[in-house]
């Protein structure tokens, strides 16, 4: 796999006392499917800010591609095109009037002719099936087809990694799954996915590669399978285990299930 | 409802009395106060809808720029003129494009209607009524040691301003009725209002969305732990809601400028454009409404 990031210690502070990011450094590549987990201010969000651009950080070096990536406009762009940032609350990146000219918002900002932009957005609301949407007014939209939006606006702009700050928090049972279906709609496409998430179920189903951030600092890096048996770590921050990793442990199955098929599969 | 109402019936009543015979005057006033009560039940929020019925109109499909200059032309004329045959007809007019051709329902113009209309009642009933010593109107009422007069010119002045803001406000509502907010921005922009109040524009009118969602969802959250159980209380809550709203709206904002600027925003708010076609028929049909304003101006 292409590593399209890299950061080399990254530290970064909001107040002199109080350190969000400390000495962070970390891959990530096309292709892959990573979770970020950690507690409430472990650093999760400025993480992602930090990686799309949008915080300074303190100290450390950010590699796209394996060039390093300065403080120039050009060289920021670069970064916040192919380093996508899908935020936690629709509401706070939505800010067109209808969901066609929102999509435009970054392919525009790229400045790319007017009928680049066209055939990006077509593309995008295609993807995220929302061609019935195209000219309502985001705000009378309910919040699973505002997340839907809120990506599609990332996907307009063609990243190459997808990072995506708590994304199912307010959804609804249905949107989730709908949610979890259109990522592996983007992972298809060879996007490296990179989500920020409080839910270890879904990360235990969907994860190839975990990062544990805490106090700032990345605790961990490994397999799914590794960081949930790993007790201390768990302990440490804050974490527990998914339910069918411990439903897998009790009954000693093995493979352990990642999902409820799985259980009926080894059961047969 | 019912005030505005009573408001109608009492201000046509002042406006006409004199001038039309008393028993035609009972019923047109009856009619009017009627159709008031029983089509313009205001709905709460119901502001917040103006883009959605603005979408289902047929005349959204109209080019949105034909619309606008329609519409301030109209209103240009309406407000100059000196007769108020001019704003009479415009809101004839306008209720016919909105409703007959636009395909809103009645009750809906209605209930949009009637929030300015009472604000325009109570502006004629005060250009109407003088206070005097001696009964010197058309229509005289004891009050107070003095009467409550109508005089016939006061009658003609606030027929003529009352119409003219109809008129203006008929032609606004069919314009937002029929023009979703983010249509008439574009228009702007392109008749190059300066970038700075396009773009505040564009944000503001987002944010008013969401401060009202904010807003309902934070007095709900009050209501629930009896934020509202007295007077005093409630204008506590109203206060703690208010501040409370300023906070978040900072902190939005800040996440707002984060997401913008995550999407390569380097200063300037730019948006795909999507026009849609001016037919002749559309074309031949403003100019129409807009020769025969000119004309009756002119007479």
């Amino acid at each position: 796999m292409e590593e399209i990031l890299r950061l080399e210690g990254i530290s970064f502070c909001y107040e002199e006392e109080r350190k969000a990011l400390n000495n962070l450094s970390v891959s990530l590549y096309g292709s892959e499917k990573v979770a970020v987990i950690g507690n409430n201010g472990a650093g999760k969000s400025t993480f992602f800010l930090c990686c799309n651009g949008v915080r300074k950080f303190n100290d450390g070096k950010l590699f796209l591609r394996g060039k390093e990536i300065g403080d120039s406009k050009k060289e920021r762009s670069l970064l916040r095109q192919t380093v996508g940032l899908v935020f936690q609350d629709p509401d706070s990146q939505i800010i067109a009037g209808t969901v066609e000219s929102e999509i435009s918002f970054g392919p525009m900002n790229l400045k790319l002719t007017k009928e680049a932009v066209r055939k990006q957005v077509d593309d995008a609301i295609a993807n995220m099936e929302l061609e019935a949407f195209r000219n309502r007014a985001p705000h009378y939209l309910s919040g699973g087809e505002k997340k839907r939006v809120s990506i599609a606006d990332i996907l307009a702009m063609n990243p190459q990694l997808l990072l995506f700050d708590e994304p199912a928090e307010s959804l609804d049972p249905d949107n989730k799954r709908l949610f979890e279906q259109n990522l592996d709609i983007l992972g298809k496409k060879g996007l490296g996915i990179i989500i920020a998430t409080h839910d270890m179920d879904f990360v235990w189903r969907w994860a190839d590669r975990v990062l544990v951030l805490h106090k700032g600092g990345l605790a961990a890096d490994a397999k799914p399978e590794d960081v949930f048996s790993d007790e201390i770590l768990l302990d440490t921050c804050g974490l527990v285990q998914p339910v069918l990793f411990q439903v897998g442990k009790i009954y000693d199955m093995k493979p352990l299930p990642r999902t409820v098929s799985d259980i009926h599969k080894l059961r047969l | 409802m019912i005030i505005t109402a009573v408001l109608t019936v009492i201000v046509l009543w002042c406006l006409f009395y004199g001038s039309i015979p008393g028993q035609v005057l009972i019923f047109f006033c009856l009619i009017m106060g009627g159709t008031i009560a029983v089509f313009g039940r205001h709905k709460k929020e119901g502001f917040l809808i103006i883009d959605i019925l603005a979408r289902k109109s047929r005349l959204y499909h109209v080019n949105a720029s034909l619309k606008f200059w329609t519409t301030i032309i109209l209103m240009i004329l309406c407000i100059s003129s000196n007769s108020a045959v001019i704003g009479i007809f415009l809101a004839i007019v306008m209720l016919f494009l909105t409703v007959i051709v636009g395909g809103l329902k009645i009750h809906d113009y209605m209930s949009m209607l009637v929030l300015p209309v009472s604000f325009l009642l109570l502006s004629g009933l005060a250009l109407l009524i003088e206070y005097g010593g001696s009964p010197a109107g058309v229509l005289n009422l004891p009050f107070f040691h003095g009467y409550l007069s109508v005089m016939r010119t006061d009658q003609i002045r606030t027929a003529l301003v009352m119409s003219k803001a109809f008129g203006a406000i008929s032609c606004l509502y069919m314009l937002s009725l029929s023009t979703p907010m983010s249509d008439i921005i574009e228009v702007l922009k392109r008749a190059h209002v300066p970038d700075v109040i396009v773009e505040l524009m564009y944000l503001i009118y987002r944010y008013t969305f969401l401060l009202i969602e904010m807003y309902y969802s934070m007095k709900s959250a009050a209501k629930s732990r009896l934020g509202d159980i007295d007077y005093r209380t409630s204008l506590r809550t109203t206060g703690s809601i208010y501040s409370n709203l300023l906070a978040r709206s900072y902190r939005q904002a800040n996440n707002m400028f984060d997401a913008m600027e995550s999407r390569c925003f380097e200063g300037e708010i730019r948006f795909l454009e999507s026009r849609k076609n001016m037919t002749l028929i559309q074309v031949i049909t403003a100019a129409g409404i807009m020769l025969i304003t000119l004309g009756l101006r002119l007479c």
